[in-house]
């Protein structure tokens, strides 16, 4: 996996110029997967890929859509860390991690946040908007195992729900102790989480009529699902203002990114708002008919490939959502690389048929 | 959201309303009788109400050109004079009548009766499909106890509790609950209280609901069925074009999703040159139909193409039968197989084409009884009668053009039996 060692090693996180070391990366994880997970080799010969000779570009890849991944579990060697994905009808998808893929994804975090400025040599105090890591909650650990990937220099970790013999529940009163605490302190404070935890707290500090003045260089950082990203995207402008009003946190200091568990590369908001593709991944929009690529600034499937991972056949995915790549080369931001808009997703998977037998009722139960 | 007594609770009053229900159930079944004229003019009023746009809001998530076939079928099917039409091709004489005398026994009144309650889990793979299963629990006086599915989207509740709004007194006999399809508790208990369960669904939900039935409690079962077509000497048939283009439409547009739709096409063959020749005409003629076909919504298209592809994998990886033999077209494909089993295909305009020489239709049928019920038919008109009777003795229950093959047919029964009838009983008083 020497190429990806390079890839995930680059200095500039948006690097335009690395688009063929991006290939040979994929060549060289396409050839570890096809040699050491016999069901992604299978595919790839029904696909008509039967080695890298046959990818030509990264359009080229055999994709593996997330839907299948959620009815079947790849498998491909060792791993260190399974995490699987939130699935609203209860399937779920598993995506295993070797070592190397981890050491990658923390580079990659930590190139990323500080080119964002989210990451300084400053330790820093963190709240997070989510669940202390816990044995019987699987999609958690995961989620927040990833998130932990760039807590590091971290003084102090505070988590906002807390595991009782009830299930989860919000500790809030120890919050408000430690915000009280940091906001006398002079190391910056970072929120991270899912907006829709984040947008809870704001609330409940609102409710009580809560308002803090944070350290210097606080930040908000926002991270979860595509899904939850678009779907709170209407929120947002109450969201910058919760943020001000509460905590004293500037729009510019709220920053966002997203992935997903299949696809655990770390998308950040550039001051713009854009989403930019980083050098660790690339994007395709394929046709909704015909999968086929159809280029930028057109809606269609969006199709996710990195190289980072060789425990689990996640080389080029495909979600469930529909979005629109859109030229960066004019984002004030100086970055130049294309950036992605999520405009939706796929209509439920839960197809109505009788002829299959609704699967809907009863599913699985033994009685 | 559960619907009880007319009123509608929070989902977690579940148990202590059950109990209640227990209560309630003697006292309601001590009462009068329902009057399927109640039912029917309640239903007669939704119609009306829908045709006015009433429900335009509620109907928003279906594509347009669906929301017009709902309201075409809606406009004939609930009206007043087919639902009088529908319990007499049902029930036959629904009327108490009196056995003729016979020397040295008694006589005694005959009539139909309610089973009491009914508890309907309704599967959501048809939309109203809740909706209309209750309404025929009530047009036979029966008290209903409904499941919803876990998809229903707020729609057979509204449906539902429209019907209470125009006859009131409807709310004795409908007790809606939205229980999940894991709490078997709940499940088993609402099975408890009731007579019969009427439940729709794969041969895994039916077997997962004998296990959850009180052994007295009778089960009337709408299972799971597939369709197909059988084409026998298409070049000797009266526009067998016209006929394939039919089908190729009936494909398109159920999408192979119903109980009815055509899943595989047989043909009167054993030779598989012929098989791939047919596949070979028909590819153009699907692909003509799904392309007409296509919806405008992107995330549907979008959908089904990921469904097909998610299938076309599992087919690489042996979790589906590997096919060798596929005729790819644009949003659909011709799947040839050398053997002759009636299975389900990939869906979604993605057909079987099979050998069956008439031959070997019987033994074939009778290996898949347990999930026979629609035909279409193409062959010359001299053979028509002979195949078809050949079909039902076989075990089949509709023969059909095959552009009708998931047609309604007022009428018709419901996989052999008529609805209504299964839901009620036969009381003998001696006179
Ligand atoms: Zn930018």
């Amino acid at each position: 996996m020497k190429l990806r060692r390079k890839l995930f090693s680059s200095k500039d996180p948006y690097d335009c110029t690395k688009q063929q070391l991006f290939l040979d990366a994929c060549k060289e994880n396409f050839n570890h997967l096809i040699n050491n997970c016999d069901d992604y080799k299978k595919i790839c010969e029904g696909l008509d890929i039967h080695s890298s000779e046959d990818i030509k570009g990264v359009e080229d890849i055999p994709i593996i859509p997330t839907m299948l991944m959620k009815q079947h579990d790849f498998r491909s060697g060792r791993y260190m860390v399974m995490a699987t994905s939130s699935g609203t009808s209860g399937k779920k998808s598993h995506v295993r991690f070797e070592f190397g893929a981890l050491w990658s994804a923390l580079k990659m975090s930590i190139r990323v946040t500080r080119y964002h400025g989210i990451m300084t040599a400053k330790p820093c105090r963190y709240i997070v908007m989510g669940y202390k890591p816990h044995r019987s909650n699987k999609t958690a650990v995961a989620k927040t195992a990833y998130l932990t990937t760039f807590l590091a220099p971290a003084i102090s970790r505070k988590f906002i729900l807390k595991h009782t013999s009830e299930g989860y529940k919000p500790d809030f009163e120890s919050i408000v102790e430690a915000l009280k605490k940091y906001e006398k302190g002079k190391a910056p404070v970072r929120f991270m989480g899912f907006p829709s935890y984040t947008f809870f707290l704001f609330r409940l500090l609102e409710e009580r009529g809560l308002s803090f003045k944070l350290p210097k260089g606080s930040k908000v950082m926002l991270g979860g699902g595509w899904k939850q990203f678009y779907q709170e995207a209407a929120d947002k402008e109450t969201f910058y203002k919760l943020a001000k009003k509460t905590l004293n946190i500037d729009e510019e200091n709220i920053v966002e990114f997203f992935g997903a568990v299949e696809h655990p590369i770390l998308y950040t908001d550039c001051a713009y708002h854009h989403f930019h593709v980083p050098v660790y991944s690339n994007i395709v929009i394929r046709d909704p008919d015909t999968l086929e690529p159809i280029g930028m600034e057109k809606t269609g499937l969006v199709n996710l490939i990195s190289p980072l991972c060789k425990a689990t056949p996640i080389l080029s995915i495909m979600t469930d959502d529909l979005g629109i790549l859109h030229d960066g080369a004019n984002c004030p931001c100086g970055v130049k690389s294309p950036y992605l808009e999520i405009v939706g997703r796929v209509a439920p998977d839960d197809i109505k048929t009788c002829a299959a037998g609704a699967a809907d009722i009863l599913q699985g139960v033994k009685v | 959201m559960i619907l009880f007594d007319g009123k509608t609770y929070e989902s977690s009053e579940q148990d202590r309303l059950l109990n209640e229900l227990e209560e309630r159930i003697p006292v309601i079944l001590s009462k009068e009788q329902l009057s399927p004229e109640v039912v029917i003019d309640a239903v007669e009023q939704l119609r009306v109400d829908l045709l006015k746009g009433r429900f335009d809001d509620l109907l928003t998530a279906f594509p347009e050109d669906t929301v017009e076939t709902y309201k075409q079928q809606a406009e004939a099917l609930l009206s007043k004079e087919h639902l009088h039409k529908k319990l007499v091709t049902e029930l036959g004489n629904t009327e108490e009548y009196v056995t003729d005398k016979i020397d040295g026994f008694s006589q005694i009144k005959v009539k139909k009766m309610p089973l009491g309650v009914l508890f309907h889990i309704a599967a959501g793979n048809m939309d109203f499909l809740p909706a209309y299963s209750l309404a025929e629990g009530l047009m036979t006086g029966n008290i209903n106890i409904l499941k919803l599915p876990s998809a229903d989207n707020g729609l057979s509740l509204k449906l539902i509790m429209q019907l209470i709004e125009y006859r009131p007194e409807l709310k004795d006999y409908i007790y809606v609950f939205d229980t999940a399809s894991t709490d078997i508790q709940g499940m088993r208990k609402m099975a408890e209280l009731s007579n019969a369960i009427s439940v729709w669904g794969s041969d895994m939900a039916i077997e997962a609901v004998r296990g959850l039935a009180p052994t007295g409690a009778k089960i009337i079962e709408w299972g799971q069925k597939l369709g197909f077509c059988y084409v026998s000497k298409p070049g000797e048939s009266a526009d067998a074009d016209a006929k394939l283009e039919g089908l190729a439409k009936h494909i398109a547009t159920t999408k192979q999703l119903l109980c009815s739709s055509c899943q595989i096409i047989y043909i009167d063959t054993e030779d598989m040159n012929e098989v791939k020749a047919f596949a070979e005409r028909f590819l153009p003629i699907l692909e003509t139909a799904v392309n007409g076909n296509a919806t405008q919504e992107i995330g549907i298209r979008a959908r089904d193409t990921l469904v097909s592809y998610t299938q076309r994998l599992k087919s690489y990886l042996g979790e589906e039968d590997r096919r060798d033999n596929v005729l790819r077209g644009k949003g659909c494909s011709v799947i040839i197989a050398e053997d002759s089993a009636l299975e389900l295909s990939p869906m979604m305009c993605n057909v079987l084409v099979k050998r069956l020489p008439r031959k070997d239709i019987g033994k074939v049928l009778y290996a898949h009884r347990y999930h026979l019920q629609t035909a279409g038919l193409i062959c010359p008109d001299e053979d028509r009668k002979s195949i078809s009777e050949l079909f039902v003795q076989c075990g089949l229950i509709r023969v059909t053009e095959p552009k009708d093959m998931s047609a309604y047919f007022p009428g018709e029964c419901h996989d052999g039996e008529y609805a209504l009838n299964r839901y009620m009983r036969i009381v003998n008083i001696e006179c």
